[in-house]
């Protein structure tokens, strides 16, 4: 049986195999080389993806970026979605909470240690509004995941981090010795990224 | 509440760019996996090697049994015998060889077979296909066109088209005698879905299509890839009113091989379905018997 002229989400199937999941049909025409099957993928699903990234990041030209990772992606290596575990959109959105989390949480190190060496070197000037906009968005998601630690491993997140303080001087502060509170610390970390990843496929 | 509520509106010019990305990372019509490269001469020579071990599989009585047009078992084997020869014959010049029909000029290599122990149909057969690889390898460019059988294909599509034609025989004796089909590996299908798309324009036009039309070609699966494919006078370039035809490869193969039929495939096609069954019914004149 021969199907007729229909855009691709209509596609009236062959009497067996692949005919019954449009998903299924996109990711065979991806893995075949079909760059048009990526346009469609593409006008179709990057809203959403452009969405999540935005939800988490708060910055166009970031989540702009993580757009074109995930289709990027997408393209390079098509296998890596596999039809049977769930839907296209839930896979590329998946993938872009995931890049974007990453970002978020690298992001926050990254502010953690320039806040502890900016307290040996000379005051910088105050960042600029934007810059503190995005600071503010990146550590409030990653506070969100650091509430639900335990309290003895959130405490010496939160002076080794929110603080500023060093290691040393967090086991001071929390009365603890300091390889006790470098465990927590790793445990915490460990923890937090378990946690972060957990949120983002509940809310996939 | 609809789609547009719960998402922003993309950023002018990021679907160029991202679509740009992407082209830069795979090129168009590139399988992922793509199937290890293969020569056309390997392709037929592991098309002749499965040939050959299916054949010394076969009981005494399997190569009485019917199995294509008024050949059985034996006859075929000794069809193929025929066909090895006349390949010997176009690959040394021979003039005589270009026009005789594919059928006629078998014939008498098929009718020696009766009455012969098929240990000895076999052995001969195997002595030419190791002939037509003597010759392959005899310094011959690929590139180097060869008439045979009212065909003029360079040398590699040839020895992909015969890869081509002992797998369907191959089948066509499996299917007759009770065995499980066989499936050509990646390599060897790639070559074949490849040589299937280069050949489909001339099939077209020798099926009366004159109309320009392109055909975006996408075959699913290992061995698949995707052409766009000018029909006609049509360019060869991505058309945004092109036929859609996207099926799986070895399905496409089959059809190609004049062994399946459009309604017997998984068949998605977006534009003229008229001219889409057309196209299909032209590629299934392909098939070599």
């Amino acid at each position: 049986m021969l199907a007729t002229c229909s855009p691709v989400d209509d596609l009236i199937p062959g009497p067996s195999g692949i005919r019954s999941d449009t998903d299924a049909l996109l990711a065979a025409r991806l893995a075949a080389g079909d760059h048009a099957a990526l346009t469609e993928v593409f006008d179709r699903l990057a809203p959403a993806v452009y969405g999540v990234a935005l939800r988490v990041l708060g910055r166009h030209a970031t989540a702009q970026d993580i757009v074109q990772d995930v289709f990027v992606e997408l393209w390079s290596h098509p296998g890596r979605y596999d039809p049977g575990a769930g839907s296209l959109r839930g896979y590329l959105t998946m993938q872009a909470r995931h890049r974007a989390v990453d970002l978020v949480r690298s992001e926050v190190r990254r502010a953690a240690r320039q806040e502890r060496s900016s307290r040996l070197e000379p005051r910088q000037p105050d960042p600029a509004p934007h810059e503190r906009v995005m600071a503010s968005e990146a550590a409030a998601a990653v506070r969100a995941a650091i509430e639900t630690l335990p309290e003895s491993q959130r405490r010496i997140v939160e002076l080794a981090y929110f603080r500023g303080l060093t290691c040393r001087e967090a086991a001071t502060a929390a009365g603890i010795p300091e390889g006790t509170a470098k465990s927590r610390l790793r445990l915490a970390l460990a923890r937090l990224g378990t946690v972060l990843d957990r949120q983002l496929l509940e809310s996939s | 509440m609809t789609a547009a509520e719960h998402h922003p509106a993309l950023p002018a010019g990021l679907r160029d760019r991202v679509l740009a990305a992407t082209l830069r990372v795979r090129a168009v019509g590139r399988p992922e996996p793509a199937a290890p490269e293969i020569s056309p001469a390997q392709a037929f020579s592991r098309a002749a090697d499965a040939f050959y071990g299916m054949l010394g599989i076969l009981q005494a009585a399997d190569w009485r049994r019917p199995a294509l047009r008024e050949l059985d078992v034996q006859g075929l084997v000794g069809h193929l015998t025929g066909v090895e020869e006349d390949v010997h014959r176009g690959l040394q010049g021979d003039p005589d060889v270009a026009q005789v029909s594919h059928v006629g000029s078998t014939q008498a290599a098929a009718d020696r077979q009766s009455g012969r122990p098929p240990a000895q149909t076999r052995a001969e057969w195997r002595r030419a296909v190791d002939g037509t690889l003597a010759l392959v390898h005899a310094d011959r460019d690929p590139g180097d066109e060869v008439a045979m059988h009212g065909m003029r294909l360079p040398l590699g599509m040839l020895l992909v088209v015969r890869a081509f034609e002992l797998w369907i025989h191959d089948n066509d004796i499996r299917h007759a005698v009770g065995l499980p089909p066989s499936v050509p590996d990646p390599s060897t299908l790639s070559l074949m879905t490849q040589a299937a798309a280069q050949l489909l324009p001339h099939a077209a036009a020798r099926s009366g299509l004159r109309e320009p039309a392109s055909v975006h070609l996408v075959l699913t699966g290992p061995g698949g890839g995707t052409w766009d494919i000018p029909i006609g006078q049509s360019p060869a370039a991505p058309d945004p009113n092109a036929i859609v035809i996207v099926t799986d490869a070895l399905g496409f193969c089959r059809l190609v091989a004049n062994r399946a039929t459009p309604g017997s495939l998984d068949l998605h096609i977006t534009g003229d379905p008229d001219c889409a069954a057309m196209v299909l019914a032209a590629a299934s004149t392909l098939a070599l018997d």
